[in-house]
């Protein structure tokens, strides 16, 4: 399976939503959609779907020779973002029904059943009432309930939300199984430290804008020039002042009088540590390699700006 | 041209609706209370009891089964005292300048039926003051029988069984119809209120999703109506069984029940069709006016009953081919009017050509929903 979206444009009455998006998903891979509430992560996948279509651009499925506009039902694993199933009826019901409508045969789906709820623990629970377990446990079902039928491509759109670390822990697990199964995995998600241990190529999104795209390192490599420094004072100064600095991008507070500073493309590290001796003697100075999360967080600083201009 | 997943879906429906005990014991209450009210109108018949009647020495009226006139030979006071204070008397009747005055404690049905043989002694006195024999007098009594001959040959008859069936055919169909008009609703607006019906459409189309919840509820409807019809016959025999009477069917026009049940099926999935369409375009159903519009299904009941009384007029022939209103019209002029085979048939054949329609309109309305998720589509998307 291959995936590619090209130029694709999206807006909703007066809202554009997706702004010139483009990227390609190879199979087999897991690609993470990244971005704050609002950057059109939804739209992307609603389009994917074949829910929306897009009012300019293109978007290519390719499966064994044959290429479609949207991913064929009959391939596709779903979890929305608006989310639920029925909450009278017990697990096994709702996911014995939602696996027949994929057409799979009763015993199929069943021994299906069988082999998720064991790796979610829900094994016990089966006949519960939907209505009767934590939000969490409702979340494992949904997750269930999209790769029953072994699609090949899962659409996952926030699947951490909800959930505590333990069960995010859980879910990385059963993404990694999905892409040992050879599924193809495309998930939306604001859980960078999760993102970044499973992710083969990602996409950082805001405003309807694709704002980094490619692998880890590549990211990485794309963002080197803001490098990050961390520093500390030898007394007390104001996180919003070291904002204000035109060679910093962003501020993070590690501890008292402590801060992780995201340089600015053009500046240099001379004009940056001449700038921060305005402030006060510096005790620490140490230079380091951006994190997805320091990566997310400088691009979406530098994002805001330009959109607000 | 229905596909596997919308049975599945219509076999979900059906069974999320279909709780079977609940249904069987609320078949079985009713039950018990129209026995319960069978017995009691046995017991408390009126009829079946006797009356002791007071009446004044110079009435000479006779006794019948019912009625025992008594004459005690004191007061009008002291009667009409002990009528009061014990069960001397069930009435007490006096003359009181030529007129005749029944007293009594409260009034009762079996009033009625004494007032009925006071009517016929006085009659028969005038009889006998007019020189008048029995045989005279009994024909005098005998009503003039009147015979109405139609014209029409295919006019079965005013008030026959044949309107029985009739009204029935429209009682049970608006009890289909309350049944999916409910059920549509709750389903469809439920589903988008438990944020189900994105994963659905990931799985199934949305024709393919309307056509399995019209299939279902439209089940549940005829369920509801052939379960009414058995308890309105069971009813019929309970009652048959406690009025000593044998229990006749012989009204029930089997070719007329034959065609009642396309037209009730097609009817029915019309009608929740147009159900689907406008709960697929509602959001939230407390604060959206569109489920009233609903309701506009039950018309054809109310159009058919209105001119039941002119089977054969100009506005039952109209409302029998208008699909719209035919399902409700062409059984009810069945059953009232002999018809020529085409006519149900060609009704039929136009019923099916808009229950198509109106399923692909409601499949597009459910997109158009979905295509707008978060906000309700207005009458004008619903129709571009």
């Amino acid at each position: 399976m291959q995936l590619i979206v090209t130029a694709i444009n999206k807006a909703y009455s007066s809202v554009q939503a997706v702004k010139n998006a483009s990227f390609h998903i190879n199979s087999g891979e897991i690609f993470a959609l990244l971005g704050p509430n609002g950057a059109g992560k939804s739209s992307i996948i609603r389009m994917l779907v074949g829910m929306t279509k897009p009012d300019s651009g293109s978007i290519m499925i390719s499966y064994q020779d044959q290429h479609y506009d949207h991913v064929p039902r009959r391939l596709l694993g779903y979890l929305p973002e608006d989310r639920g199933l029925y909450p009278d009826k017990s697990i096994e019901k709702n996911l014995l029904y939602l696996a027949q409508l994929h057409g799979l045969s009763k015993s199929k789906a069943l021994s299906e059943m069988d082999y998720w709820l064991d790796v979610f623990e829900l094994t016990q629970r089966r006949h519960d009432e939907l209505k009767q377990l934590s939000k969490g446990n409702q979340q494992k079902v949904q997750l269930i309930a999209a790769v029953l039928h072994q699609p090949a491509l899962v659409i996952l759109d926030e699947p951490f939300s909800g959930l505590d670390p333990i069960n995010q822990e859980k879910v990385v697990l059963f993404l990694q199984q999905l892409k040992a199964k050879g599924m193809t995995v495309i998930l939306s998600a604001h859980q960078m430290a999760m993102v970044e241990k499973l992710a083969d190529h990602m996409l950082l999104m805001a405003q309807g804008q694709v704002v980094l795209a490619g692998t880890l390192q590549q990211i990485q490599q794309q963002s080197q020039n803001q490098r990050q420094m961390k520093v500390g004072f030898s007394s007390e100064v104001n996180a919003a002042q070291l904002e204000q600095l035109a060679a910093v991008v962003t501020v993070q507070q590690l501890q008292a009088r402590h801060y992780l500073l995201t340089l600015a493309e053009q500046a240099s590290v001379s004009d940056c540590l001449k700038q921060l001796l305005q402030y006060g003697e510096l005790t620490q100075v140490e230079m380091q390699s951006a994190d997805l999360h320091q990566l997310y967080l400088a691009a979406m600083a530098r994002h805001k700006p330009e959109a607000a201009a | 041209m229905i596909s596997r997943q919308s049975l599945i879906v219509a076999r979900w429906e059906f069974l999320r609706f279909f709780k079977w005990k609940q249904q069987l014991v609320s078949y079985l209450l009713m039950l018990a209370v129209i026995a319960a009210i069978a017995l009691w109108s046995f017991f408390t018949d009126e009829s079946q009891q006797q009356y002791r009647i007071a009446v004044p020495a110079e009435l000479q009226i006779t006794n019948t089964e019912q009625f025992q006139f008594q004459r005690p030979g004191i007061a009008l006071e002291t009667q009409l005292m002990q009528m009061q204070s014990d069960d001397s008397w069930h009435a007490v009747i006096s003359l009181q300048d030529g007129q005749l005055v029944v007293h009594t404690l409260t009034g009762k049905k079996w009033l009625q039926q004494l007032d009925e043989v006071l009517q016929k002694h006085y009659r028969h006195l005038a009889a006998q003051q007019m020189g008048l024999n029995t045989t005279q007098l009994a024909a005098l009594e005998q009503p003039v029988e009147i015979e109405t001959r139609y014209l029409d040959q295919s006019y079965k008859g005013k008030d026959t069984p044949e309107k029985i069936i009739a009204i029935g055919a429209l009682i049970l169909l608006f009890v289909g119809l309350s049944t999916a008009f409910g059920q549509v609703l709750v389903s469809i607006t439920g589903e988008k209120q438990q944020r189900v019906t994105e994963q659905l459409y990931a799985i199934v189309t949305p024709q393919q999703w309307m056509d399995g919840k019209v299939l279902g509820h439209s089940f549940s409807a005829l369920k509801a109506m052939l379960t009414s019809a058995l308890v309105m016959l069971l009813s019929f025999a309970v009652v048959s069984v406690f009025t000593k009477k044998a229990v006749d069917l012989s009204w029930l026009d089997i070719s007329v029940v034959l065609w009642l049940i396309p037209f009730a099926l097609l009817g029915v999935v019309l009608c929740a069709s147009f159900m689907g369409a406008i709960a697929a375009s509602i959001d939230d159903p407390n604060n959206s006016g569109k489920s009233a519009v609903m309701m506009i299904t039950w018309l054809p009941m109310v159009f058919t009953f209105i001119v039941i009384d002119s089977p054969a007029g100009i506005g039952m022939t109209i409302l029998s081919f208008v699909p719209l209103t035919s399902f409700a019209a062409m059984p009810v002029k069945m059953a009232m009017v002999t018809v020529p085979w085409w006519q149900p048939l060609l009704s039929l054949l136009l019923l099916l050509a808009t229950v198509y329609w109106m399923r692909r309109v409601a499949g597009r309305v459910f997109l158009r929903g979905m295509q707008m998720y978060g906000k309700e589509p207005s009458w004008g998307d619903i129709v571009r």
